[in-house]
């Protein structure tokens, strides 16, 4: 039984129609056309209790307007979708109370206060036991390493300690499902390192769903186990993340270094590159299995160092964006 | 129902505090923006005592009684300015998409954005309206029952929903024009131009127009004229008078709903 259903989400922007020209403005003020954008055009998935779903594609791909369409926040313009049996965009207070929601963008916490006063409000507007409040609080102050600033004013905070605060305010509530939308955009390495192991925790240990978007593929790479790609507001793929690379990158790549630099030639492999004695083969491992492959370089070469590089994702999920729109 | 409210009550408190402690953050704003609203509401009574300087009455009305007009009407303007003004804000919250959280929590958005800050500046309108009441009723001599002291009470109440009725109504507004600058400061102004004195003096036109589009009559005047015994000018019957208060809740229950109908239309920002 999914937790969350969409079927068939549309949402169309609808704006009045610029008009150039004298008294352009006057005019836009006055007409009645319409130009309409349509940023989600029919998305279907189910995503199961316990999943951690990675939702991806380029800028103005529709995934924040789908989130939010999960949300609660706008209202889709057709189709249907459901969260834990609630359509959030009806009922939205219900919703609210089983769902977390940190947008990497902007902050869910009061701008002016110490963050352990937003955690406090939080903790009041979710109506959290007192008792709960202080587990929860000890437990995230742990893992997210709150300690330090819990009484700066969130003003004040650096973008990755802010972050922290809006997980931790967000995941009081201890909600079913969490939304991310971008949450490690503009972090250093070990900001996003902790909301990477925060996340990871909070869906191994308590079986919270997780929706991430994210541009970041690491991320991706390092959290997910399906994702669903989108492009111009449809679903490109659906699917886990070694599927995707077998059907869009199929080869892998072995890479040798030579002890005498010269020409390689091995059935069953293409070379592609080849640098002062360092060839980059390619191969699909369909054909031949890499054990093969090294067995008969060894067999012709001297070899003083070999490695097998996987495809990345960042290149699988470039490479599909731009078919598609080729 | 009840433990519903009792919940609304306990969180508007919590969030409303936190606006207070945010407003604090800024003193200096702080303490201007309370000598500046006192200032303003001096200026405002002295334009009232030129005019009486030099015609002693005005509509017959004098100036005890006006005062008690002018202290009723600017006690329910701090009434509701005081708990409520942040919605004069909302175009930048829709704009901005603050709404994108206050729709993900489990707290009316409506409460949520009423208190994002608490101008305390605004108690400047409520005190200064309770000095003004206070030195008209101690000069009015009326004669004082218990069904004319809560009429009293439920008006400056029921004149502050008058007024953030309208003020509701026209933010539901900016879920789709996303600008509404000019149609709340107009209100605004109409409120502080024509609420402050007695609606008879306007002419036939005028005084329907305040009666029924735009109702403000009923804010302070109508249940003015009962206090004062001055129903006989009245072009309503005497029982609505009575009844001014109810008229600000009717106003308000249907402007909340018509805010609330109006979130659907909210677009966010971005993609």
């Amino acid at each position: 039984m999914p937790i969350i259903r969409a079927d068939s989400l549309v949402k169309e922007f609808r704006r009045p129609k610029r008009v150039p020209g004298r008294f352009g403005a006057v005019r836009t003020l006055l007409t009645r056309q319409y130009t309409v954008t349509r940023a989600v055009d029919g998305v279907g998935f189910d995503i199961d209790a316990g999943e951690l779903v990675g939702y991806l594609g380029p800028n103005g791909a529709g995934k924040s307007t789908t989130i939010k369409m999960l949300t609660g926040i706008l209202v889709p313009t057709s189709g249907a979708v459901e969260v834990s049996g609630v359509v959030p965009w009806r009922d939205r207070e219900r919703n609210a109370r089983h769902i977390g929601v940190v947008f990497g963008q902007r902050s869910g916490l009061w701008w002016d206060l110490p963050l352990i006063d937003s955690l406090h409000l939080a903790a009041t507007l979710y109506d959290v036991r007192p008792a709960d409040l202080r587990a929860h609080l000890a437990r995230f102050t742990d893992l997210l390493g709150l300690d330090e600033f819990l009484t700066t004013p969130v003003r004040q905070l650096s973008l990755g300690q802010r972050m922290r605060g809006d997980l931790a305010a967000a995941m009081l509530h201890r909600p079913d499902v969490l939304y991310l939308d971008e949450p490690t955009i503009g972090l250093d390495v070990v900001a996003r390192d902790r909301i990477r192991a925060f996340v990871a925790d909070l869906n191994r240990a308590a079986g919270t769903t997780v929706v991430l978007t994210t541009h970041d593929l690491d991320d991706v790479e390092a959290l997910c186990r399906r994702i669903i790609l989108i492009d111009h507001g449809r679903v490109l793929y659906d699917g886990d993340v070694a599927t995707l690379k077998a059907r869009h990158a199929p080869h892998r790549e072995l890479v040798v270094h030579l002890a005498e630099p010269g020409p390689v030639e091995i059935a069953d492999a293409e070379p592609v590159a080849a640098t002062d004695g360092r060839v980059t083969l390619r191969f699909d491992p369909a054909r031949v299995s890499s054990a093969d492959l090294i067995g008969r370089v060894l067999a012709r070469h001297r070899v003083t160092d070999l490695s097998i590089v996987e495809p990345d994702l960042e290149r699988v999920v470039a490479g599909i964006y731009a078919d598609r729109t080729a | 129902m009840v433990e519903r409210i009792r919940r609304t009550v306990r969180v508007w408190a919590a969030l409303a505090r936190a606006g207070l402690r945010t407003e604090l953050q800024y003193r200096a704003n702080f303490a201007f923006g309370i000598l500046g609203g006192l200032a303003l509401q001096g200026a405002g009574l002295a334009v009232i005592g030129t005019i009486l300087a030099r015609f002693q009455q005005i509509g017959g009305w004098s100036l005890p009684e006006l005062m008690l007009l002018y202290g009723m009407r600017l006690t329910s303007h701090g009434l509701w300015t005081l708990p409520c003004s942040n919605l004069m804000v909302i175009d930048t919250a829709v704009r901005e998409a603050e709404f994108d959280r206050y729709l993900t929590r489990p707290v009316a958005p409506f409460v949520q954005l009423v208190t994002r800050r608490l101008p305390v500046t605004t108690i400047s309108d409520l005190l200064g309206g309770l000095a003004i009441l206070g030195v008209a009723l101690a000069t009015t001599h009326l004669h004082w029952t218990l069904p004319r002291v809560l009429l009293l009470g439920l008006a400056l109440v029921g004149g502050a929903l008058v007024e953030l009725s309208g003020q509701t109504a026209i933010a539901g507004l900016a879920f789709r024009m996303l600008s509404t600058g000019s149609l709340k400061f107009t209100l605004d102004d109409v409120f502080n131009t024509f609420g402050n004195y007695p609606t008879k003096i306007f002419g036939p036109a005028a005084r329907w127009a305040l009666t029924v589009v735009l109702p403000l009559a009923f804010a302070s005047y109508v249940p003015a004229t009962v206090l004062l015994g001055r129903t006989g000018e009245l072009w309503i019957p005497v029982w609505l008078a009575w009844a001014a208060p109810a008229v600000g809740v009717a106003l308000f229950v249907a402007a909340y709903r018509f805010w609330r109908s109006q979130l659907n239309r909210y677009a966010s920002s971005g993609h």
